[in-house]
């Protein structure tokens, strides 16, 4: 046994499997313990050897960003041991995420609730902007909630930098409900403010208590955003039309953010608006939305102790909260119990820089869907 | 992530690694890295790869062997699963058969430059044999190139962060004045890439490195550049003359004259169980107790 095996075998007996929790596709999830502190975590096994390409690229994804990020906001990757021929990777374990707490009728959220989570969520995502990482595929259910209120942002499996400017990129990232108009457009070439417009889909499903934009179909998210926020004109949003695959999909009129969010104040639906600008170059940063007068206004956000919480955790499915990437047809617990729009919202179609092949194997629910 | 420490090897590990705690010796180790990183380069440009992959791959290839030694892994895996993986992390895929396809072509090529040179009968033109598309080399290969690319990230702790030099150098160019001057820079661009072959990326931090292969193109082209203490270009960069001398020998080093001997035995030692075979045949070599106290 060499130095690296010691090594190993010392880091492996620090944590305990407890229970398989689920399995995923490219990882089989359980919940363990940190042996010294009996501190929980969750414990992915990720499978070796059994995909004819080696290591699946959401699993590289995920290390590599999670091992330099480091945040209060963003979930943190403990430790990392092999077992035999696997690889663990030991994150810390979350209670609950936000989609639950959404779905949970039970819960009145106050407009301070909202305002905590927000800014939980734009401070996580600034600190990945500002170390050149899109996250790519945010939603309410890779925003995890910590049993002190802390959000974290989660599943890192589709992240990337952009240290290269002119670097192309696929336009087949983030779950349909939640991508912005210029991916659906096709744009190859893209920033940050791609992720500000999915925290502009979460702020309004949060005020509304079900999603704000759900599209049936790539085309149909068009139509959707379009109904919701008016046809963008060429003054709107210069160049759109010369996207690769721009369609036109109609006209609509624009009307205005406060007929559908009555119980908002001014401040709240500017900062949403500015998240849902069309133009990706005026959309608003994390870091501006960060000193947007709407943080700083009254109410102040709640202390996130104080956060609406799940009634009953038992229920919870701690799969969920350290990988989208699960296995639908798990027998865990919790699933059953889901709204019937459940299976829909898992929907995501990220794709791959290689074309054809699925890379990310969360693909596979979309064949399930059929 | 360009902010953010970079992996360094300690000095206990440059001092007894693993492979020469098995007996191989420290030049014979040299030789091995160096050719393990050709193979990665020509595979990368066979491939059409981007050279950040193929750099990234070189880097991580050298770091694997201060945790891990040759007889254990071969380096022809190691490289092979390296580039597979640097090129994941850069996002920019290979397909596994168009890689194993390529460095089947490179190890076919190896072992006829070795029959080849021992054979009186003189050379006989190097024709490639392709492998058939669901034969045992396929699988043998595709076998050990998922296994080296697990051992890479699990040996390094799953510390995949590559600190590239190119950006720093323009910076530096163009502090220094010398971006106009093109061979200069075309030099200095070249060191760095030949100083992959070396392990000073896993030595040293990247302006050290930098200011090593700028050093080396000012000093070869004959260009003046304040040298004399206090006033020394390199302190701007923060790169401590001795660094970036030993570098500078590193990066030397791989161009001095071999003997034909000496080609041969290292193109002999892709596998492990050449290197294995050279153990036995070389026994004590290096005198692995010696070091060990």
């Amino acid at each position: 046994m060499d130095a690296v095996e010691r090594a190993n075998t010392e880091r492996q007996k620090r944590w305990v499997k407890d229970q398989k929790v689920g399995e995923g596709t490219y990882a089989v999830v359980y919940r363990g313990r940190e042996f010294a502190t009996g501190r929980k975590v969750a414990i992915k096994k990720i499978k070796v050897g059994q995909f004819k390409d080696g290591l699946d690229m959401s699993a590289i994804r995920e290390v590599k960003y999670l091992r330099e990020l480091h945040h209060q906001n963003v979930i943190e990757l403990l430790d990392v041991f092999s077992s035999k021929t696997n690889l663990n990777l030991v994150l810390e374990f979350l209670d609950s995420d936000l989609e639950k707490i959404i779905k949970d009728r039970t819960l009145v959220f106050l407009p301070a609730d909202i305002k905590a989570w927000m800014a939980m969520t734009f401070r996580g995502l600034e600190f990945c902007h500002r170390n050149f990482v899109l996250h790519r595929d945010l939603k309410p259910n890779n925003l995890l909630i910590a049993s002190d209120g802390q959000l974290k942002i989660a599943d890192f499996g589709l992240a990337r930098d952009f240290t290269d400017p002119g670097h192309k990129m696929t336009c087949q990232v983030i779950t349909r409900w939640y991508r912005p108009p210029e991916l659906l457009f096709g744009s190859r070439y893209y920033s940050t403010a791609v992720d500000i417009w999915s925290v502009g889909c979460i702020f309004a499903e949060l005020m509304l208590r079900t999603p704000y934009l759900p599209g049936e179909t790539d085309m149909d998210q068009l139509k959707t955003i379009f109904r919701a926020l008016g046809t963008p004109t060429e003054e709107d949003w210069p160049g759109h039309t010369k996207l690769p695959d721009y369609v036109p999909v109609g006209q609509f009129p624009r009307t205005p953010l406060r007929d559908l969010f009555t119980a908002a104040t001014t401040d709240t639906l500017n900062l949403l608006s500015k998240c849902l600008i069309y133009e990706p170059r005026k959309r608003i940063g994390a870091k501006e939305a960060l000193h947007h007068a709407y943080f700083f206004a009254l109410p102040y956000p709640s202390h996130p102790s104080k956060l609406p919480k799940l009634s009953n955790n038992t229920s919870s499915r701690p799969l969920d909260e350290v990988d989208g990437n699960v296995d639908m047809n798990a027998s865990g617990p919790g699933v059953k119990a889901s709204a019937p729009n459940r299976l829909k919202r898992k929907l995501s179609s990220p794709g791959d820089e290689l074309g054809g092949r699925p890379l990310a194997r969360r693909l596979d629910f979309t064949q399930k869907r059929s | 992530m360009s902010t953010g420490l970079v992996p360094l090897a300690s000095t206990s590990q440059i001092e007894r690694t693993p492979s020469r705690e098995d007996g191989i010796p420290e030049d014979l180790e040299a030789d091995l890295r160096a050719y393990g990183c050709k193979l990665i380069h020509q595979a990368g440009i066979l491939l059409k790869q981007k050279q950040v992959a193929v750099a990234t791959a070189q880097i991580l290839f050298q770091r694997f062997w201060f945790v891990t030694s040759m007889k254990q892994f071969g380096i022809g895996d190691v490289g092979m699963g390296a580039l597979y993986l640097a090129s994941k992390l850069e996002e920019c895929p290979l397909r596994m058969r168009d890689l194993i396809n390529v460095y089947d072509l490179l190890l076919q090529q190896t072992t006829h430059s070795l029959t080849s040179q021992l054979s009186t009968k003189g050379k006989d033109v190097f024709k490639y044999a392709p492998m058939s598309y669901f034969g045992n080399t396929f699988y043998d290969l595709k076998d050990a190139l998922v296994v080296a690319e697990m051992q890479i990230l699990k040996r390094l702790g799953f510390n995949v962060h590559v600190v590239l030099p190119y950006g720093t150098l323009i910076n530096y160019l163009r502090v220094l004045g010398l971006t106009s001057h093109k061979e200069a820079c075309a030099r200095a661009w070249g060191y760095l890439n030949d100083a992959l072959q070396t392990p000073v990326y896993t030595l040293y931090a990247v302006p050290t490195i930098v200011s090593a292969a700028i050093l080396l193109s000012s000093r070869h082209l004959g260009i003046p550049l304040p040298s004399t203490p206090p006033n020394c270009w390199w302190d701007l960069f923060d790169a401590p003359w001795e660094d970036v001398w030993s570098v500078c020998g590193y990066i030397m080093r791989l161009y001095r004259e071999r003997s034909p001997e000496d080609q041969l035995r290292v193109a002999g030692m892709v596998n492990k169980k050449d290197v294995r075979k050279w153990l036995e045949d070389n026994p004590g070599a290096c005198m692995p107790g010696m070091a060990i106290t």
